[in-house]
């Protein structure tokens, strides 16, 4: 369980990221963030695994409190934490399997990395995430021959191949055509219902993050405007977060 | 935008269209460059004394010289092979060893991955001291300490690979995609870790082109080195030129030629590789 | 769907020898380079050397250093800027016929291959004997460091042309075709603006290694800093070589930086 408690995050140059987040997300749940661009999505998703420190509250991801973790310790927690890009953030050069086989690089001795050896155990391993997200005929090819949809899909089965209990995705469909997102969202969705993953993910398509999540938070400045079921969300509700009209007195949830 | 102090000394020319819209057009440019070309170029030709009436009347002398050189002395190739092979040796020994000790250097030189300032700038520093150095100065220094010989020769040529390796290979680093390096953080990776497996990948192919490419560079760099007495073909090079033996001279510069076209293309098909 | 996975396990490419060999060649060949390489350790007085080196490159000589006569560092410099730029200039301008006939898009691929052959003539014949060969025509000093460079120049100037005339947009002549231009308005305004910051860059960026190379071309007579400097190094006058050095290293920092600018916003026009 992710657990917000009055979250605060000012940047040094004084920009206010979050202002007063509190909220809690179940394990399992399929949580869509909307809002304007810099309104804070990429910053809460951000502060879960602590990629941004939080400067003010409290944040818990299973107990543990974010803000106190240190070196080792905050690796060994990210280990529990997959992160999908807006631009996938692979590396382009290198082959799909290769790629995948990086987010097992932290478990390794350090001479094992060095030299890129993996065991069977692991090759085998990443091969079965490729084939959770139904490319594993592409494995042996150059990611940059890839499409985009493709691509993010290699980024999936890396975020996969780390067993972790959350994903978080940051704008993942943004950079693709709208029939490929649709696809990369149905895979966020057999991913969460099969495997019980919480997924957290930042969208600027409403209508996507209608069809596909079971939660929507909106975000406005840095606050939370809206906090509900997906399909309690009306125009009313999309016209406090995009349009900036006052935000009704009660929350709902 | 700010004017230039040229845009602010020559107004610029105002035009209005016929809907009375104003547009600025910036003085040209172009007679300022112009004039100052001109006058570098007098300087210049009155500094070295350049006069083309004497290149136009002489230049019989080059043609019977180059004349010869077209008519190489085969007889004369045994005496090539031996200093040949110490020109390749020099340059492959010297590539290899410079870009071993340029690699960490341009890593450390690279501000996207080294985020220490006063490390990032005196590496820079380092590479940029190195460069300016012209090779043969520095041939003629190792010739001094190390006594006459190809070992002064490797020691040359790694300095300058040295040099120009980390240069091409720091600018590099710089464009790399740091992406998968933030991927690889956010699932627990230390430093060490995400670059190696995030960078480190990116960096190795145009390293590698970046090595070959000077090798290329070496072997033409090595020829010349021997006339300080840094060894291989330059020594014969030297050599033959004093005794006005052109004919063997072509011989040397043939066999150059041919070696400069065998590695020039083998480098080619394997960066092509590497791309 | 275990049988899937184990298939695709088993089409993996297997490199390791193919790594394994690279490895085994490089090793072996520099153990085979490093054998013939006879260190024969310092010679004899190779410390002292070094330290003198040591000693004048952090005390160099200031009257040299600051002196106006025809033997002191400005005057060398401003001597050797000069070689540079004559020697650049003459390059630039002998290489655009030249790369012009070594563009297959223009001139098609016989002529092509034969000037291109005939620039890597020109680029393998290594400077320092260009500069020698053409002393016997102007004798020795900074014109004949000038007229070799002008040679030396064409072939990498020449090659960096033809990069830039290969990649012409030749799209834009349709355009000015059905605009109604003639050949002579064609390549006035539809192929030269394509050029000439292409060519400009190309020759500020040989004037860059000119200068350098200048340097050396003075070890064989051809003027320049590099005379001197060669004559102070073998009479081993540390002081007056690290004049001579931190005026060298000076200039050519002094030159990328500048020349870099230039070239940036030549090609990116900011």
């Amino acid at each position: 369980m992710i657990s917000f408690r009055n979250v605060d995050k000012v940047y040094p140059n004084g920009v206010q990221g979050l202002k007063n987040v509190s909220l809690d997300i179940e394990q399992g749940e399929f949580v869509a963030i909307i809002g304007l661009s810099g309104a804070g999505k990429s910053t809460l998703i951000r502060t879960i695994n602590r990629m941004h420190d939080i400067t003010g509250g409290t944040l818990t991801v299973d107990g543990v409190d974010v803000s106190s973790l240190k070196g080792k310790q905050l690796r060994r927690f990210r280990r529990k934490i997959g992160m999908i890009f807006q631009s996938f953030n692979l590396v382009t050069r290198s082959t799909v399997i290769k790629n995948v086989l990086t987010s097992m690089v932290p478990d390794m001795p350090w001479y094992k990395t060095l030299l890129g050896l993996y065991s069977k155990q692991q090759k085998i391993k990443a091969l079965e995430a490729l084939d959770k997200v139904g490319i594993l005929d592409k494995a042996y090819t150059r990611c940059d021959q890839l499409s985009g949809g493709q691509q993010q899909r290699v980024a999936l089965a890396r975020t996969l191949n780390q067993d972790p209990t959350i994903i978080l995705a940051d704008e993942p469909v943004a950079a693709l055509d709208p029939v490929t997102a649709k696809m990369v969202m149905g895979d966020f969705k057999r991913i969460n219902e099969e495997l019980n993953i919480t997924i957290l993910i930042n969208i600027h398509h409403v209508d996507l993050a209608l069809d596909y999540a079971s939660r929507v938070i909106g975000i406005r400045d840095g606050e939370i405007v809206y906090d509900g079921p997906a399909d309690k969300v009306s125009q009313d509700v999309l016209d406090i977060v995009y349009k900036g009209k006052s935000a009704p007195t009660s929350k709902e949830a | 935008m700010k004017k230039s102090l040229f845009d602010r000394i020559f107004k610029p020319e105002v035009i209005t269209l016929a809907n009375g819209h104003k547009v600025e057009r910036p003085r040209s440019r172009m007679p300022l460059i112009i004039i100052c070309l001109f006058a570098v170029l007098t300087i210049s030709i009155k500094l070295t004394g350049f006069d083309l009436m004497i290149v136009i009347k002489r230049l019989y002398q080059l043609g019977a010289i180059l004349g010869k050189i077209f008519q190489p002395d085969f007889s004369f190739l045994p005496k090539v092979i031996g200093p040949l092979i110490d020109t390749i040796k020099m340059s492959l020994l010297g590539t290899i060893i410079g870009c071993s000790v340029a690699l960490p250097i341009a890593i450390l030189s690279s501000s996207n991955i080294n985020k220490n300032k006063t490390i990032n700038f005196l590496c820079k520093l380092l590479l940029a001291l190195v460069r300016t150095l012209p090779t043969i100065i520095i041939a003629t220094m190792a010739a001094l300490i190390f006594r006459l010989g190809t070992f002064a020769g490797t020691v040359a040529i790694t300095i300058f690979t040295f040099g120009v390796v980390g240069k091409m290979l720091f600018e590099s680093i710089e464009t790399i995609d740091m992406g998968p390096f933030e991927a690889m953080e956010s699932f627990g990776a230390n430093k060490f870790e995400a670059f190696w497996s995030a960078c480190i990948p990116q960096i190795l192919p145009t390293y590698l082109s970046h090595c070959l490419y000077c090798f290329e560079m070496n072997i033409r760099a090595a020829s010349i080195l021997g006339y300080v007495g840094a060894g291989g073909l330059g020594l014969l090079i030297n050599e033959r030129i004093g005794w006005r033996d052109y004919n063997s001279l072509g011989t040397v510069l043939l066999v150059l030629f041919i070696a400069v076209v065998v590695v020039d293309s083998l480098s080619t098909y394997f960066r092509k590789k590497l791309g | 769907m275990n049988d899937k996975i184990l298939e695709a396990y088993n089409k993996r490419p297997r490199l390791a020898w193919l790594y394994f060999l690279v490895s085994a060649i490089i090793i072996s060949l520099v153990i085979y380079s490093a054998q013939g390489m006879a260190f024969s350790g310092i010679a004899e007085k190779g410390s002292e050397i070094a330290k003198g080196m040591m000693h004048g490159l952090t005390h160099p000589d200031k009257n040299l250093l600051f002196s106006t006569a025809t033997d002191g560092v400005p005057y060398l410099i401003f001597q050797t800027i000069a070689i540079a730029v004559l020697g650049t200039f003459f390059g630039a301008i002998l290489a655009v016929p030249i790369a012009f006939l070594a563009s297959e898009n223009i001139v098609g691929k016989p002529i092509a291959y034969i000037t291109r052959l005939l620039i890597l003539l020109i680029r393998t014949i290594p400077s320092l004997v260009w500069a020698l060969v053409w002393i016997r025509v102007t004798g020795p000093g900074a014109f004949c460091g000038v007229v070799t460079q002008s040679i030396c120049s064409i072939g990498m100037i020449s090659k960096m042309y033809i990069t830039a005339i290969e990649d012409l947009d030749t799209r834009i002549l349709e355009s000015l075709d059905a605009a109604g231009c003639n050949a002579f308005e064609k390549i006035w305004c539809g192929i030269l603006p394509q050029l000439y910051a292409n060519f400009i860059s190309a020759a500020i960026y040989r004037f860059d290694i000119n200068m350098k190379d200048a340097t050396t071309l003075g070890i064989v007579g051809a003027g320049g800093i590099g005379a001197s400097l060669l004559q102070c190094i073998n009479s081993r006058r540390w002081a007056m070589v690290g004049s001579f050095l931190l005026g060298l290293i000076v200039l050519v920092m002094i030159i990328e930086m500048i020349s870099g600018k230039i070239r940036k916003k030549l090609t990116t026009g900011e």
